[in-house]
């Protein structure tokens, strides 16, 4: 139970929106008070010197080695952009990036490491990123990025629903020992049991991971779509997981409950992508682009994930930006500011080369704050 | 209108916070000029402004609504924003 006087609500089972009387009003916390603890304080110090990450993403080219079920890249129009394959035009890409003053980039869709030539150059002319792969091909270790390798199941599920055999192996072939290298398991409706086993292998294998939840493409209604049931389940498993692989999870109590609520990230936090947010005051409305591979952009569509059911977005990636840019609905107390700085403890150790993820201030399942409680009329 | 004493203390008083905060070198409130774009002049992004926003929420005792983030772009205009406000007791 949480003690009443460091407030923070507790996230009821199921992830509906919590429960019960209005109360008493609650405490009103200073953030001087709420940085008092020094562990808190550490913490705070620790992630705010990575304020100054401004990502935006790129798709390197159309093709892939694998054919998944719910894919997003093969959804909607980016897809079919003419490829620009020229490291020339990548290179002075990059450096008109970093003019605009992007720090940090995501070299994704639809398989990056078919185009090993491009990432060099990206990582030449901007040194902080991840690729997000399928983990198939090994990509050269000189390209000092972060590496996301894609798992969606078990052998049997890749077989199925990946149409690749023996994944799992050849993916830990590829990045043991591999210091760039964070595992993404994908829950989906279907493979919420299959956690434990891939776990346990990756474990075995000494590989990090993290976690992501199945956000379905626009007009998916397929059976890998998360219904309230999975949701929940999921949620379960994430949590049992972190605990029984303490060293190789990266992941919190918050990552948990943000990423499997009810509601998706946009009705829960306001996604702050241009896709769903007008504004180009500052911020990712105004800094972020996601480049098709011809190199063009369109504001209409951007964000880290194009092509993904607004409603239906849990995603890894948009949450690590969006949970990260609501600070300010954090500040209301101990926990539920402890628990946003160990959400974006985990979202640097991560995303980021050589940041080391500390342990979690948090250990219960807080709610997440709504709009209304900082004040909204 | 000419600015008065207690205004300037405000503007160099927001212009130390942010000094502070953003570890900003080689400037001091006095030299700070309270009409620089925090944006565009400083490349201050939403998090170094939430940041800011919290601190000058504690020393003033008002409520900074997130929406209002945005219009927050130079010290005069924060000084402006924090004196139309009542402390509202909100925080603290």
């Amino acid at each position: 139970m949480l003690k009443p006087e460091i407030g923070g609500r507790p996230e009821p089972a199921g992830g509906g929106a919590p429960k019960g009387e209005a109360g008493p009003e609650p405490r009103r916390w200073k953030f001087s008070e709420l940085l008092s603890e020094p562990a808190v304080k550490a913490r705070w110090e620790k992630v705010r010197q990575y304020f100054f990450l401004r990502e935006s993403t790129y798709d390197m080219t159309n093709r892939c080695n694998l054919t998944c079920d719910g894919c997003y890249y093969y959804e909607g129009t980016k897809q079919f952009a003419q490829e620009n394959g020229e490291p020339l035009a990548w290179r002075e890409l990059m450096r008109r990036e970093k003019e605009r003053g992007i720090t940090y980039v995501v070299l994704a869709g639809a398989e990056p490491s078919l185009v090993p030539e491009l990432l060099e150059v990206c990582f030449a002319e901007m040194p902080l990123g991840c690729i997000a792969t399928n983990g198939v091909r090994r990509i050269d270790p000189a390209v000092g990025y972060r590496i996301h390798i894609s798992v969606w199941g078990n052998d049997r599920t890749s077989r199925q629903v990946r149409k690749a055999g023996e994944l799992l192996h050849r993916q830990i072939d590829n990045y043991r020992d591999d210091p760039r290298a964070v595992f993404v398991y994908t829950f989906t409706r279907e493979n919420i049991t299959e956690a434990a086993e891939v776990m346990e292998a990756l474990a075995q294998a000494d590989c990090r991971v993290t976690f992501n939840v199945f956000s379905s493409p626009t007009g998916y209604s397929g059976a890998l779509r998360h219904d309230a049931a999975s949701l929940a389940r999921t949620r379960e498993v994430m949590r049992e997981m972190t605990v029984r692989y303490p060293r190789h999870v990266l992941f919190s109590p918050y990552n948990a409950v943000a990423h499997t609520h009810a509601k998706g990230l946009h009705h829960l936090y306001g996604c702050s992508y241009p896709r769903m947010n007008a504004s180009t005051a500052i911020g990712l409305g105004r800094s972020f682009r996601q480049f098709r591979t011809d190199l063009t952009w369109d504001r209409e569509v951007a964000c880290c994930v194009p092509d993904t059911d607004c409603a239906d977005c849990r995603h890894y990636a948009a949450g690590s930006a969006v949970v990260t840019a609501r600070l300010y609905r954090h500040v209301t107390d101990p926990l539920t500011f402890k628990s946003w700085l160990d959400y974006v403890d985990t979202y640097l150790a991560v995303w980021v080369m050589g940041y080391e993820k500390g342990e979690n201030l948090c250990a219960e399942m807080v709610a997440p704050p709504e709009r209304e409680g900082m004040g909204k009329p | 209108m000419p600015e008065s004493q207690e205004d300037r203390k405000q503007i160099l008083r927001i212009a130390e916070i942010i000094i502070g905060e953003l570890k900003l070198e080689d400037i001091t409130p006095e030299t700070f000029d309270p009409d620089m774009d925090l944006v565009d002049e400083l490349g201050v992004d939403s998090m170094d402004l939430a940041t800011v926003a919290l601190v000058l929420q504690d020393e003033y005792g008002v409520f900074i609504d997130e929406d209002d983030y945005p219009t927050l772009r130079t010290v005069r205009l924060i000084a402006q924003y924090l004196s139309s406000r009542p402390a509202s007791g909100r925080r603290g």
